[in-house]
């Protein structure tokens, strides 16, 4: 169409194509994703650490060292992105689509367990699972009596349920927001037509939701292989290794070299799959589903099986929400972790300190380190989700309305790399970035910003992912008019797209504040000692043998990350016609 | 900040023109004399791999008002990826580096000039020379055998290490994933430094000599045994404490830990005690080092947090020393005497491991326990 020339005519239809916003979003992404990624290859392939490459892919090592983590890894990836978005699914379809009992209550807790920083969930699920193959304490289920089997306490089988119920309210929260914006002729349609319940969900529902089902099992994917603690918690004690757990250790004993290796080669890895995914969506034509027109549709009527249905809904929400959290605060107040339910005292919350009692520690309300890491931590939660979401916002905006080209499809590859890093090698990778000065750039090192921006790129795939999945409904039609009638850019974003996809925005910005208020991996080699954040603090407690502070740290942490979803949802509710009866 | 920021970028200038001249005369300053100085600069960093820094800071506080002691507790291999970091970025937020991980430590961070040496003049005399170079050591920590005493009243249930490949031990040893903590990677490095020893212990326990079965020597051998017969990884010390030490086990594992954590027994309703009498030894004993950052935003103060915790002249070393005067942990200088709960520092069986001999095959013994897992 362009060809080549530098009139105005020309400048226009570049513009028209949206080439300028795709160029000026990909130096964005490339400035916050790519060149702190080039760094870590370019570490790899120096002289003497090249050598790293043939240990982990064709020497002696590589079976024990990258193969059979392989396997696990994939293994976790596939069985948690299936189980998270049936799970997801079917939550979101009884919430959004039916008349089951209490659809707000099981959208709200369907929204928590991924509050809950695994390894919280994983700590829980030893407490209640452990069996005496380690010795000590064992859990609560061999405490009964029952002898529970090495398969059910450690490895593979408790990985994958821990991390699908952890996983799986992401891809609630994404499919939910993209039913609720099924357009009600298309099912009115059918209805008149005589379609079945079942054949409006095949025929119309799961074909339209396709990019929210596929973002859904993208994300788990991603955040499934990478995820660190789980594994780690679970897994060690049967030696069950993953990519993740591989390359901590690596870097743990300093082998940075095989570790970076290893991460690159879970990034590509990751890449394939992702790849695969988009290709899907992206072959369809399109998935506008909110339009100039149209309503609601009638829910589901679903009968008689309104009440085993919501059932199901509670075994699976409790399992994931309540239990876990029982776990979490009973052990913030046990002393010892051998009695969670014994001996309660008070003092790690609100004890002064006592030089005979956890080493002279006060608890967390007298503690002054971890008053002023609440404060930096929740500062940067609302900067990280502001800056996160315009950010999201252009990107999504950009690949949803101009999909053509390269540059687009890069612009989505990218925006998905930082799922596939591991926390901890993104946060060496930035320091190695941002901590020298770039030209008339000073070094970041242990500044606010140095966090904002990290974390901004780090959670980036949360915000164009959501951001996506609502953009591509909001018809483009809406936008047309408006620029046939002379609105500008800026003008049609303001007025037209944002408001329509406000609601998937907020929901992008809220899992970003929490993801960022509870994230450990990433944060731990950033955090400086003038910048403390809340699960660092938490972490070091941990580490030290302080789980009780820990654990009440944790609390706190998920207090802040309940509160904020549930102001979100407050907020949300006059936009949210799926929640009203 | 601006303001902090614009005075750093004007101090680094004048700093680095004087940091040598200063830094040299510093190291000969008495306690008495650093003081005002480091009451001038009014604050001091300490990064420390153990959570007892805590108590050192109030204590340090109260000794030297007026002097802000902010300790931070950061594991060792965190320590010195952060070292290296940061001084990549040319920031140096540490004055006092408080580590283990040495056979690491002086590669990463000696050789490469990021920490520098300092021994307080007032103890010079009273540290063994190995304990002053190349890095002063503060004490010695510990990675030993440690069984459960209330299950085991009569005294530790194995007589050698070999006894941890019987079949009787099979799952019921515990330890943290060496791929995943430095000591013990040293620990494993350690035992096949030491194959002579344990091809003598070997014999000693089966009657035969050792058949080595491709294993390079018998210190490789043991660790390809040990993992034969399924001992189990855990992630931190503390899961191989509870593990080991709870009370009220009919038939408890055994497993290496830190002496010290003996000290914790009573909060946590442990019974851990060393398994000192196994043969050929039950574990490694290493130093835990105090360094200054070679660049040192509070030079003075930094040196007398270094004093301070090289204990004062009373008895048992006062305030600075009390968080690190507990059983199983050795204090490295010679006029304090040594803890009287502890088995004493010269019948501890534990070898001395020699970090510049350790680095040197301990990547190789690293890749050995990976084909093993």
């Amino acid at each position: 169409m362009s060809d080549g020339s530098i009139s105005s005519q020309g400048r226009r239809v570049l513009f028209r194509q949206g080439t300028v916003l795709k160029i000026i979003v990909l130096a964005l992404l490339t400035a916050l994703i790519v060149l702190p990624l080039i760094r870590t290859v370019l570490f790899t392939l120096q002289p003497d650490t090249f050598v790293a490459w043939s240990d982990v892919l064709i020497g002696r090592l590589s079976t024990n060292l990258f193969y059979k983590p392989l396997a696990n890894t994939l293994l976790i990836g596939v069985v948690v992105s299936t189980g998270c978005v049936l799970l997801g699914g079917f939550l979101a379809w009884l919430v959004v689509m039916t008349n089951v009992p209490y659809r707000r209550t099981i959208g709200v807790m369907a929204t928590l367990p991924f509050m809950i920083p695994s390894f919280a969930a994983a700590l829980a699920w030893g407490t209640l699972f452990r069996n005496d193959r380690i010795g000590g304490q064992v859990g609560w289920f061999q405490g009964l009596g029952f002898d529970v089997p090495n398969w059910l306490a450690w490895g593979i089988v408790p990985t994958l349920i821990v991390l699908t119920l952890h996983y799986f309210s992401l891809a609630f929260t994404i499919i939910a927001a993209a039913l609720a914006t099924v357009n009600s002729d298309l099912v009115e349609a059918a209805q008149i037509a005589g379609a079945k319940g079942r054949r409006i969900l095949t025929g119309i529902i799961l074909p339209v939701t396709t990019p929210a089902l596929v973002a859904a099992g993208s994300l788990c994917f991603a955040g499934a292989v990478s995820n660190f603690a789980t594994p780690a918690l679970l897994g060690l004690p049967v030696r069950m290794q993953t990519l993740s757990t591989r390359l901590f250790g690596m870097i743990e004993v300093g082998q940075v070299g095989r570790g970076y290796v290893i991460g690159i080669l879970l990034v590509l890895i990751s890449g394939v799959f992702l790849w695969a995914g988009n290709r899907i969506v992206s072959g369809r034509r399109s998935y506008a589903t909110i339009t100039g027109k149209g309503g609601r549709a009638k829910r589901f009527d679903l009968r008689s099986a309104r009440w085993p249905l919501f059932a199901i809904a509670m075994i699976i929400l409790l399992a994931s929400t309540v239990v876990p959290v029982i776990v979490l605060v009973a052990s913030s107040f046990a002393p010892s972790s051998a009695n969670l339910f014994s001996g309660w005292t008070t003092h790690y919350w609100i004890g002064t300190s006592n030089p005979s009692f956890a080493q002279g520690v006060p608890g967390i309300v007298y503690n002054a380190d971890i008053v002023r890491a609440l404060t930096v931590t929740l500062a940067l939660g609302v900067a990280v989700a502001f800056t996160g979401m315009i950010v999201g916002l252009l990107a999504s905006y950009t690949t949803a309305r101009f999909r053509e080209g390269w540059v687009s499809a890069a612009i989505t590859q990218i925006s998905f790399l930082p799922l596939l890093v591991p926390g901890i090698a993104f946060g060496a990778a930035y320091i190695a970035y941002l901590g020298a000065p770039i030209g008339p750039v000073p070094a970041l090192y242990g500044t606010f910003a140095l966090l904002v921006i990290a974390g901004t790129a780090y959670l980036l795939p949360f915000a164009v992912q959501t951001g996506r999945a609502v953009i591509q409904q909001v018809g483009g039609e809406l936008e047309e008019s408006a620029r046939i009638t002379g609105a500008g850019f800026v003008r049609r974003l303001a007025a037209i797209t944002v408001p329509l996809a406000v609601r998937g925005l907020a929901a992008g910005g809220i899992l970003i504040f929490v993801k960022i208020v509870r994230d450990l991996s990433l944060v731990v080699l950033l955090f400086t000692p003038t910048m403390p954040v809340l699960s660092v603090v938490a972490y070091r407690y941990a580490s030290e043998g302080f789980g009780q502070f820990a654990n009440a740290i944790t609390v706190v942490i998920l207090a802040i990350s309940i509160a904020a979803t549930l102001i979100a949802n407050r907020l949300q509710a006059k936009s949210q016609p799926w929640l009203k009866d | 900040m601006n303001v902090t920021k614009a005075t750093r970028f004007g101090a680094i200038g004048i700093f680095l023109a004087s940091a040598a001249y200063a830094d040299g005369h510093m190291d000969a300053m008495t306690a008495e004399e650093l003081l005002p100085l480091a009451q001038q600069e009014g604050a001091v960093t300490v990064y420390s791999f153990t959570s007892r820094i805590g108590r050192v800071e109030a204590a340090f506080e109260e000794a030297y008002p007026g002097i802000d002691l902010q300790g931070f507790d950061i594991s060792s291999t965190e320590q010195i990826a952060r070292l290296k970091a940061e001084a990549q970025a040319g920031v140096a937020n540490a004055d006092v580096i408080y580590i283990s991980d040495v056979p690491v430590v002086l590669p990463e961070l000696l050789e490469t000039g990021i920490i520098t040496p300092y021994v307080p003049p007032r103890v010079a005399d009273r540290v063994p020379q190995e304990y002053q170079s190349p890095l002063l050591a503060q004490r010695l920590s510990t990675k030993v055998l440690m069984y459960n005493e209330a299950a085991n009243p009569n005294g530790a249930p194995v007589d050698s290490l070999w006894d941890l490949t019987r079949d009787e031990w099979a799952a019921r040893v515990i330890m943290v994933d060496p791929l995943q903590r430095g000591d013990y990677l040293d620990l494993m490095t350690e035992i096949v430094l030491r194959s002579d020893e344990m091809a003598q212990a070997y014999e000693t326990e089966f009657g035969e000599a050792i058949m080595l079965d491709g294993a390079a020597n018998a210190g490789e051998k043991f660790i390809m045994d040990l993992f034969d017969n399924d001992v189990i990884l855990v992630s931190s010390t503390d899961d191989v404490n509870a593990a080991v030490g709870v009370i009220g086990q009919d038939n408890p594992p055994i497993g290496f830990t830190s002496y010290s954590d003996r000290r914790d027994n009573e909060d946590e309703g442990w019974a851990l005690q060393v398994a000192n009498s196994v043969v050929p030894a039950p574990g490694i004993i290493f130093p835990a080092i105090l360094a200054l950052s070679a660049t040192p935003k509070n030079p003075a103060a930094a040196r007398l947090v270094i004093d301070f915790l090289m204990g004062d002249e009373t008895e048992t070393g006062g305030p600075g020393l009390a968080p690190f005067y507990v059983a199983g942990d050795y204090v490295t200088r010679s006029d304090i005497p040594p803890h009287p709960d502890a088995v004493p520092l010269d019948e501890f069986a534990a070898w001395r491991i020699d970090p510049a001999e350790t680095a040197t095959i301990r990547a190789e013994i690293g890749d050995l326990i990976l084909t093993l897992q």
